[in-house]
């Protein structure tokens, strides 16, 4: 069961698994470490009642790269979970096992920011067409378009 | 060079296409609103369907294909595809900002921004998204021009030489600066 | 079996963009569907960052032609919010008016697709008739019939003349008949109910495990609005109703979307009538303070999620778009599992896709191995003429 808390009350209570802050008068934000992002997931939707995930987003801090999990519930309040990862080697466990709608997300931020999501079944391209070389990720800070490289269309003009 | 007068039925043919051009709209990646308008053109208050034009789902049956959208680079064989199923003569109208030259969308990292590019284009309608109203009257433009084409006897006296976006040449494939 | 028709055909200009599913089939029955979202990839979201605020918007106006004013107003108050500045109360008005507006032309327009998509073409031509005065409204208002352009940073960018409320509020009587009709029809007509009712049916529990937004969530029992349970513009002051329903398959979502457009006249009446005087914008300064912002905005689909960053300057760091299509797609591919290939198209159109509309549907028949390549019209026909047994 949920308890009704007021979000001071939440926030404070949420100290545990890592920096927490109350943004806003609704919104809470908890900056955790990798490896914790599944306890600390699945405490909200057991204990505090966030059984919906919003949506999962990713940026570029242009030395790591951070992800943020946005959850809800139906006491209205949105708690985002951040985690940092290391630029050169980003690899995260998938949270899709017991957050089914996480799937297409994490498939969406590995074609354009290149995180692993070790776990997840499928993680073929979705939003990048199928000739688009496969170690360039356009949404980080650091890519330009190659003058030389082809990513897909048509290269010649009709005949 | 002397262009044979058409014969009696080729005049009958002609006669047929202009009046009842079949449509087919391809979106290459459009935001949709081109699209919407464009069926808004098939619907009761502007009812183009009264002048004989259809919309029909396969490039086999059109006469002329509406391109919406600034090409993506997964679209772009695809429209190069539908495009050469079409039977001739075949006309192409280009629609909006988009079609003209990417629209709000040039030069994105997954957009060709040039329709012109892909396949050759013939009538080229202002707006974002144009009117209805515009959309008729690049058909009835498209029409005009098959007039003129059936009495040149082809297209080739208005084929561009060079693509008036991106500057290509249309035999070698080269840049002309 | 699947029949090997080649077809590489664009679709009927009926339904939107083009998408490409494959879908594993066993004989007739569905097993698993895999989707490719690259045809409508433009890069936005990169694009975004190098345009300065006044740029942007009409950049993100364009990420789609129906929702077009929620991707602005979205994103203009998540950057209002980082600025800390407050718009005043006529703008917040005009807003809502507008995207009110938005979603009845919105929801008026899949009534007219789902109902070509089962072969009803009498609606599909009555709805998009009444939309147009809709469309006349707006384009009154704001000069263009998609694509309003009304949002700044800061307020709105056109004032509403006497005038224009009044023509608006004397076309809503007439709208509003219509409407009745079309609630009348969805529960009462045959064709309709054998069609909708029974399809692609997501239980409560499975809706909420999916994550699904919008009316397909609110038809399946969910009570999650946007505009309720996070306010703003000027929801909070005026009295309207979340719709929900608790069939959860096609028909309730019919029902649900019906029930919406009348409550979004509602509040359009209530707006225009209530108008408070004032200024329309407040002057935003250049450059937003360093900050991150969840915009949540409810948008005819569903919930439409804007997670900005901004770093001082007057581009943004970082905009991540969540479209409520990309919500909802996890449930239609878990509820296609084991209903008819021929009810793919109705399944897909009930959560009314703003990025669908299959180019080609390649069907895997897992036992024979078997390809074939169908387009969405022939799987329109094939819908259509096929005895349909559920009821």
């Amino acid at each position: 069961m949920t308890e009704m808390s007021s979000p001071e009350v939440m926030t404070g209570k949420m100290k545990e698994f890592g920096i927490t802050e109350q943004v806003r008068k609704n919104r809470i934000r908890i900056t955790t470490a990798p490896d914790r992002v599944h306890y600390a997931i699945k405490t909200l939707q057991a204990m505090f009642g966030f059984d919906r995930l919003i949506t999962i987003s990713a940026v570029d801090n242009r030395t790591t790269l951070e992800l943020i999990y946005h959850l809800t519930g139906p006491h209205r309040m949105v708690v985002s979970i951040a985690v940092e990862l290391p630029r050169d080697l980003p690899a995260i466990a998938t949270v899709s096992g017991f957050l089914l709608s996480a799937a297409i997300y994490e498939r969406q931020i590995h074609d354009l920011f290149g995180i692993v999501f070790t776990g997840n079944p499928n993680m073929n391209r979705i939003m990048l067409n199928e000739d688009w070389p496969s170690d360039e990720y356009p949404l980080r800070k650091d890519w330009k378009p190659g003058p030389d490289t082809f990513y897909g269309g048509i290269k010649v003009k009709r005949s | 060079m002397a262009v044979p007068a058409a014969g009696l039925s080729q005049r009958l043919v002609n006669w047929a296409r202009v009046r009842s051009p079949w449509i087919t709209v391809f979106n290459s990646g459009a935001c949709n609103a081109c699209d919407i308008e464009i069926i808004a053109c098939l619907m009761p208050r502007f009812d183009v369907e009264r002048f004989g034009i259809l919309a029909k789902g396969s490039p086999r049956h059109a006469d002329i294909l509406i391109v919406t959208g600034p090409v993506t680079l997964k679209q772009a064989s695809r429209l190069q595809r539908v495009w050469e199923q079409m039977p001739e003569p075949k006309y192409v109208i280009a629609m909006g900002a988009c079609g003209a030259a990417g629209g709000a969308f040039q030069g994105l990292y997954h957009v060709m921004s040039c329709v012109d590019c892909v396949i050759p284009v013939d009538v080229y309608v202002a707006g974002c998204p144009p009117r209805p109203d515009e959309i008729i009257n690049a058909i009835v433009t498209c029409l005009n021009l098959l007039n003129e084409d059936a009495a040149h006897g082809g297209k080739e006296w208005r084929q561009k030489k060079v693509c008036p976006v991106t500057g290509t040449d249309a035999e070698t494939g080269k840049v002309i600066p | 079996m699947p029949e090997v028709v080649v077809s590489i055909g664009p679709h009927h200009p009926a339904l939107k963009e083009p998408v490409n599913f494959k879908v594993v089939v066993d004989g007739e029955k569905i097993v698993r569907l895999e989707l490719d979202l690259s045809y409508n990839h433009r890069g936005i979201e990169k694009a975004a960052e190098q345009r300065d605020f006044i740029r942007v918007l009409p950049l993100m106006e364009r990420v789609c032609g129906i929702c077009s004013h929620s991707h602005s107003t979205a994103f203009a108050k998540g950057i209002e919010e980082l600025m800390q500045i407050e718009i005043p109360q006529r703008a917040q008005y005009i807003r809502t008016i507008i995207a009110e507006l938005e979603r009845m032309h919105s929801h008026l327009l899949w009534l007219g697709v789902a109902a070509h998509v089962i072969g009803f073409n009498t609606l599909f031509m009555w709805t998009w008739r009444d939309r147009e005065a809709v469309q006349d409204t707006v384009e009154e208002m704001s000069g263009n019939r998609v694509h309003y352009a009304m949002n700044e940073v800061g307020g709105v960018r056109r004032d509403l003349t006497a005038a224009q409320v009044t023509t608006a509020l004397e076309r809503l009587p007439n709208l509003e008949e219509r409407i009745k009709k079309y609630v009348d029809m969805v529960n009462t007509e045959e064709t309709m109910l054998i069609r909708f009712r029974g399809v692609g049916k997501i239980s409560r529990e499975e809706a909420l495990r999916y994550g699904t937004v919008g009316p397909t969530a609110r038809a399946s029992g969910i009570d999650y609005d946007i505009r309720r349970d996070d306010p703003y513009l000027a929801y909070a002051d005026v009295p309207w109703n979340v719709v929900t329903d608790t069939n959860g398959d096609v028909y309730g979502r019919t029902r649900v979307r019906i029930w919406e457009v009348q409550e979004s006249l509602k509040i359009v009446r209530y707006c225009l009538e209530n108008l408070p005087e004032g200024p329309i914008h407040v002057p935003a300064p250049k450059n937003a303070p360093k900050g991150e912002i969840l915009s949540r905005y409810e948008a005819p689909r569903g919930e439409l999620v804007h997670f900005i960053r901004t770093n001082g300057t007057d581009k943004v760091e970082r905009v991540d778009i969540r479209t409520p299509t990309l919500a909802n797609w996890t449930s239609v591919a878990m509820c296609l599992v084991n209903q008819n290939l021929a009810d793919i198209p109705v399944i897909v159109a009930a959560i009314d896709p703003c990025l669908s509309c299959t180019s080609r549907i390649t069907l895997l028949d897992i036992h024979t191995k078997k390809t074939g390549v169908m387009s969405l019209d022939e799987l329109i026909r094939r819908n259509r003429s096929r005895d349909h047994g559920q009821v």
